[in-house]
């Protein structure tokens, strides 16, 4: 009963301020059309006067609101600029503006000089700039200072957000300017729930499966994260297994698998595994054999649907044309490829070919309704291993077969 | 007496076996419906003294031990007799493993009721196939290279064959994570006290993280409540070392690990005494090894105190003060560790709200 009780009062706290705005805005409302009724008849004085005063009226108003919204944002943020200083303001957007590639700098010095009003000339203008400003520069030594201090939050698999965050534009050029992805079925995936991706690999490096999931956050409504299952040697790897896991990746592994999907997650699995990504140029799109199942028994397991998705376009942006497996072995590699550009070129090679790519996602294959103990019927997960490959490569090929161009499509 | 439960606690001159015994002492010698008698077990008698313990000087390897653990009828054994050590010695694998080794032949021949131990998250080994969570089930399967655990992972594979030879002794062993407090000595305290903390190169593993009043208390717990079986015990929260060492206020030291693992190779074939220079053995600083809790919180029934924030900012708050002032550690000026002592004493309250609730 206390509760409630609070709560009614908390409403009734909140609900004047609600009133208020309602109640402003209909005024502003009433105001303009009143403003209109009088520019019809501009002939009298009387009404000119009064239009004037109800501007003067406005303005105050305005004022005002606009003094309470940057009460209101200093309480959320708890941030207060510095007081004002024209060498300092000239500073900061000098210093910001290099930042920025030289077109877009002239670019942005043509649209300032579009807009030049009498608002330049007024001293409020920039004193609004140099608080943004400001809180920019404080946000951004902010992030730095939290990094340094390890003041930011990850989740018990290791996912970091704010990591994520930095790393977002790079990803997000790559997916629509440099490999042109477009994607259809994306209704496919479930708006909530758990789910599983099965994907064909291909490509040196996993490209496919950043852009699976660059995908799925840019066009499904609910931009679910995708969570990759990766293969065990990447974890022996410097700087790869822990961008990997900040970027909220998971190793391949059906523990880890079915923990997922019992927490709802959507995970993409490849079950050609280092098969697929070390395929040569000639073996391109045919896809090679399915591990041992064990996409199947999660699923099978945990009841989640099986959405195929077929990538095209990934397997030409390296072209492997053999493959070394001395230096493989020496290194410790699952495989060693020689490609058109590497080892030669160096680090320069794993720079991309610009292909064109097309994500298809395709019906779902419901598993929920199989029986309690049927992810040890090998019968039944080598046949829906078998469904799972064949769709996909009949997708694979229906999109090749529409395709004209490797760079334009 | 007759109804009085008799507890042995072996090591206790140590800091675990003396923290352990004036926990069980102070908490249950309130307690007239259940009355319990604590023996401590140690080569020397533990300074300061501990009000109430009845001491019996002797070693655990001593031949008449079945004798004491008979007539004494002693029901229940907490074995925290184990020297930490980075290297491998013949006198410290005698009285780690040679010691339990005898204790437990010692108490399946003395009818005693339950034994405890305590091991560690090591026994399950840093590989790069470990699930992000590591159940109990799992094979253990740890690196045989630093002295006290390897010696952690002969114990818990004999004991493997022992609870299968005496199925009606209870036995239960809990694994902890990295210990962190101010005043135990373990690899992550060793680690988190120099100067610079060493790590690998481009490597960010997920660590667990107890604090030491948790493992003293979760021992108290398993000694006190039958709860037979492995137990992973840690703080919720799961982070990466670098957070920890951020946390910490502990600059990193990067190195390439085919150096680190090279160097290491160097120093251990070394001769000279305590010449150590990683304190955590390099797997776990480069590999991950996370144990899933779900155990804990349902059979265990403990929910440890601390979160893993809480002690890490406690532990900071000490290394701060530590540069300024020599000797005890003045914490009472630390604002950000009374905070969190507020926080946790709030949250115990309620979680003793809520068992009450659910009690009636």
């Amino acid at each position: 009963m206390v509760e409630e009780q609070k709560s009614t009062d908390d409403e009734k706290a909140i609900d004047p301020q609600l009133d208020h705005k309602d109640t402003s805005l209909e005024l502003s409302q009433a105001d303009e059309t009143s403003q209109e009724k009088s520019g019809l008849s501009a002939s009298s004085e009387f009404a000119s006067e009064q239009v004037i005063d109800e501007q003067e009226v406005k303005r105050r108003e305005l004022i005002t609101e606009l003094d309470a919204l940057v009460e209101r944002v200093q309480d959320v943020t708890g941030y207060y600029a510095p007081p004002f200083s024209r060498d300092r303001l000239i500073y900061l957007i000098r210093n910001s503006f290099d930042q920025y590639s030289p077109s877009a700098g002239t670019s942005l010095i043509r649209k300032i000089s579009h807009t030049i009003h009498e608002d330049i000339l007024n001293i409020e203008t920039w004193k609004g700039v140099w608080y943004v400003i400001n809180y920019i520069v404080d946000s951004q030594l902010g992030f730095i200072k939290r990094r340094m201090r390890g003041e930011y939050e990850t989740d018990e698999w290791g996912f970091d957000p704010g990591f994520v965050q930095a790393v977002t534009p790079f990803i997000e050029f790559m997916y629509d300017t440099y490999f042109r992805v477009e994607t259809t079925g994306i209704e496919n995936i479930p708006e909530e729930g758990r789910a599983m991706l099965v994907s064909n690999h291909s490509g040196v490096l996993p490209w496919d499966s950043v852009m699976i999931a660059a995908a799925v956050y840019k066009e499904h409504p609910s931009q679910r994260l995708v969570r990759n299952l990766f293969a065990t040697w990447f974890v022996s790897l410097p700087f790869f297994a822990n961008l990997f896991i900040k970027l909220g990746q998971i190793l391949a592994n059906e523990d880890n698998g079915i923990r997922l999907l019992e927490q709802e997650q959507l995970i993409a699995v490849y079950p050609e595994g280092t098969k697929g990504v070390g395929k040569l140029f000639k073996d391109r799109y045919r896809l090679a054999r399915f591990g041992r199942g064990g996409f199947v028994r999660m699923a099978l397991k945990t009841g989640a649907m099986m959405i195929p998705v077929s990538v095209v376009g990934a397997e030409e942006i390296y072209i492997s044309i053999a493959k070394s497996q001395f230096i493989a072995d020496l290194i410790k590699f699952p495989f060693f490829p020689i490609s058109l550009r590497w080892p030669l070129l160096g680090p320069l090679a794993f720079i991309p070919f610009p292909t064109k790519w097309y994500i298809d996602f395709g019906e779902p294959i419901h598993t929920d309704h199989y029986d309690g103990n049927s992810e040890n019927n090998l019968a039944l997960v080598s046949e829906l291993s078998d469904q799972v490959r064949n769709i996909i490569q009949e997708m694979l090929l229906e999109r090749l077969s529409k395709r004209k161009s490797i760079f334009f499509g | 007496m007759p109804d009085e439960k008799v507890i042995l606690v072996t090591g206790v001159s140590g800091f675990w076996g003396s923290q352990v015994a004036s926990k069980l002492l102070s908490d249950l010698s309130f307690d007239k419906e259940h009355p319990i008698h604590v023996i401590g077990l140690d080569i020397e008698p533990p300074s300061p003294p501990i009000e109430g313990l009845d001491f019996i000087q002797a070693d655990v390897r001593n031949p008449y031990l079945n004798e004491l653990l008979h007539r004494e009828q002693v029901d229940t054994v907490c074995h925290l007799a184990f020297k930490e050590c980075v290297k491998h010695t013949e006198a410290n694998f005698d009285l780690n493993v040679m010691g339990t080794m005898k204790l437990l032949g010692a108490c399946a021949e003395a009818d005693v009721r339950k034994v405890v131990l305590k091991s560690s998250m090591t026994v399950y080994g840093a590989y790069p196939s470990n699930p992000a969570f590591i159940t109990e089930e799992q094979e253990i399967q740890g690196v045989r290279k630093y002295g006290a655990n390897r010696h952690l992972l002969e114990i818990e594979s004999f004991c493997n064959g022992f609870r299968r030879q005496q199925p009606d002794l209870i036995l239960t062993i809990l694994r902890y994570p990295n210990i962190i407090g101010l005043r135990c000595d373990t690899a992550m305290t060793r680690f988190l006290r120099q100067p610079t903390a060493p790590v690998l190169m481009g490597f960010d593993p997920r660590m667990q993280i107890i604090h030491e009043k948790d493992v003293i208390n979760s021992l108290a717990h398993a000694v006190l409540v039958d709860k037979p079986g492995v137990y992973n015990i840690a703080a919720e929260e799961v982070m990466t070392l670098r957070r920890i060492t951020g946390l910490s206020a502990k600059i990193t030291f990067p190195i390439f690990h085919p150096l680190a693992y090279g160097s290491q190779d160097i120093i251990n074939n070394l001769v000279v005494e305590g010449l150590t220079s990683f304190p955590i053995e390099l797997d776990f600083l480069r590999y991950e090894c996370v144990g899933d809790l779900e155990k804990m919180r349902t059979k265990f029934d403990y929910q440890p105190s601390y979160t893993a924030i809480e002690a890490l900012r406690e532990f900071a708050g000490e290394q701060r003060l530590r540069r300024y002032i020599t000797g005890e550690p003045l914490l009472e000026y630390d604002q950000e560790r009374l905070k969190d002592t507020l926080d946790r004493r709030q949250r115990e309250r309620e979680l003793a709200d809520q068992s009450e609730v659910k009690d009636e």
